[in-house]
């Protein structure tokens, strides 16, 4: 292996490296503790393969330019934290409704408001799913290495264009500023491909008119298509419309298609979970600590596992209730007041014991190892 | 195999410890070691806590936090407390005996130098950083000297490569010296 490849590098780095790799060749930020990295990094990057980085005034206007940037037909992101994730969810809104493809980067610090902006936190589980108005696709990746930052973010680009949603990045300050050491293994083939774009006919083209895998092609910008994109509920031809009837159709195929593409989507990690009495579900840097917790009971002889959601979002149910059932106890160790542990609540009823800290602080292994062993007495 | 060990370099925003945090770690990758390097900071641009943690180890970790210390560099009296929930009996504290007044207290060993007066003397305080990873290596003996200087010489502008090498000699000095004592 190419020395070169292996390199120390912190988790916002390998965020930015990625990105390049996947072929982003637009970013569109501003600075915000403590994602910064991902955009300094990006301003390093992105000149030498022929991208473009823009600082803007603010994160509403970021999001705005990465939309654009994308309707032109380039791989495009941008970066944020805390109050800058808030900011964006308008927009946010706006790419999941428009079926724009686009990557956002939001390392999790404090909150609420401007919070702790150098202090860890996992508080925007839910704000990543739900953030912006209105029933919406959205995908979310959670990961908890550097090694993992760089291959989900590619990731995260092949999910957003290949099925026009935005996808989010989501990770804490621990695990982006974390330096670990990580193989730059060049992007895989089959998640490079950029957006399906639209071919044949331009006489009569419906620029929202899915093929069979519910996904329109994109009109690429210059070819012909006469196209319209608006934030209004739209029909297949790009203009608005309130009539119940076409409304159930195309509010039904934006959130069918996450459905319909699971198996693409769908992501996790499952460690001893087969006969396991306790389950240990994470992300980030307390799905670290719950993995060196599970090994250390293994070792002591308790039958614990390691669940942890990679694509956060849909959550992986089906894998989850399946492996969870003979369990007698699901611990979810979260640096926030209890937001996943509510989720899993629904999967694994009665059986959640929420291990929660919000106090700036990582969740220790020897705390979780603790819980664990209080819900076996 | 690489040992494993957990060292915490600690003290004021602006002391330079994530910089020599960092040249050790990648004196320790350079010898085929598994490094994980983590850093806690306030808002501030100088001043405040400041520290930056290293876990060695042959393989990744899977918690790749410091948990019970090998080491531990204080370099400055605001960091004196900060890591009571991982200090025990058997690591080693380095501390500045000119900014640290009242050391972390236990059972532990602990080394007060003077970093930041031989830093001074030198002719740059702002050099107490390398003098202090020079000492923590000497009275640690837990990386090559002669690859951690090759890491200092890669690492640093080159304009200021002579004082770093020098910063880096008086602290293995200062630990030969407290040896003697």
């Amino acid at each position: 292996m190419s020395k070169q490849r292996l390199q120390n590098i912190p988790g916002n780095h390998a965020c930015a490296l990625g990105a390049v790799a996947a072929g982003c060749r637009f970013y569109a930020g501003y600075p915000i503790t403590p994602s910064s990295e991902v955009a300094e990094r990006m301003s390093a990057e992105l000149p030498k393969v022929g991208g473009m980085f823009v600082q803007m005034e603010d994160e509403i206007a970021s999001m705005g330019a990465v939309i654009g940037a994308s309707m032109g037909g380039v791989k495009a992101m941008t970066a944020t934290s805390g109050p800058g994730f808030s900011l964006k969810q308008e927009n946010l809104g706006y790419a999941a409704q428009a079926e724009i493809p686009c990557v956002i980067i939001n390392v999790m610090r404090g909150g609420p408001s401007t919070g702790m902006p150098t202090r860890p936190a996992q508080g925007d589980i839910m704000q990543a799913r739900w953030g912006t108005h209105g029933d919406h696709p959205i995908i979310v990746v959670a990961p908890d290495s550097v090694a993992e930052i760089y291959s989900e973010t590619i990731r995260a680009f092949a999910l957003s264009e290949r099925l026009r949603v935005p996808v989010v990045v989501l990770y804490d300050e621990v695990v982006g500023h974390l330096i670990e050491t990580v193989d730059l293994q060049p992007a895989p083939e089959e998640q490079l491909a950029s957006r399906k774009w639209a071919e044949g006919p331009r006489e009569g083209f419906l620029p929202y008119r899915a093929d069979a895998d519910m996904v329109p092609p994109f009109p690429r910008p210059g070819d012909g298509f006469r196209t319209h994109t608006t934030g209004l509920t739209h029909d297949e031809n790009g203009f608005p419309t309130q009539a119940h009837e076409r409304v159930e159709a195309v509010i039904g195929r934006l959130l069918g298609k996450l459905d319909r593409h699971k198996e693409l989507i769908e992501s996790y990690e499952a460690v001893g979970c087969e006969d396991a009495e306790v389950i240990v579900t994470a992300i980030g840097i307390s799905a670290r600590a719950a993995k060196k917790a599970v090994a250390t009971a293994r070792k002591n002889g308790i039958k614990a596992g390691l669940f942890r959601p990679i694509t956060l979002w849909p959550f992986p149910e089906e894998a989850f209730r399946k492996l969870s059932a003979g369990a007698s106890a699901v611990v979810v160790p979260e640096m926030n007041a209890g937001q996943l542990a509510l989720e899993l609540e629904r999967f694994a009823p009665g059986k959640v014991s929420a291990l929660t800290r919000y106090d700036g602080e990582h969740i220790d292994p020897s705390q979780i190892l603790k819980r664990i062993e209080e819900v076996l007495s | 195999m690489t040992k494993h060990l957990e060292i915490r370099l600690s003290g004021s925003g602006g002391q330079g410890l994530l910089l020599s945090a960092r040249i050790l770690a990648q004196a320790f990758a350079s010898e085929g070691a598994s490094v994980s390097q983590s850093q806690s900071y306030e808002p501030t641009s100088r001043g405040g806590l400041s520290r930056a943690d290293l876990v060695i180890d042959g393989v990744r970790p899977d918690f790749p936090l410091a948990e019970k210390l090998d080491y531990l560099l204080v370099l400055h009296q605001c960091a004196a407390g900060a890591s009571d929930e991982i200090i025990n009996d058997d690591m080693t504290a380095l501390i500045d005996s000119e900014l640290v007044t009242e050391p972390p207290a236990g059972k532990f060993k602990v080394k007060a130098l003077p970093l930041t007066r031989t830093a001074r003397e030198i002719g740059n305080v702002r050099i107490a950083n390398i003098v202090a990873l020079g000492a923590l290596a000497g009275l640690s003996r837990m990386i090559d000297r002669e690859r951690l200087e090759d890491t200092v010489r890669k690492g640093v502008p080159p304009k200021f490569l002579d004082l770093n090498l020098e910063a880096l000699e008086a602290g293995y000095r200062l630990a030969e010296e407290s040896r003697d004592n």
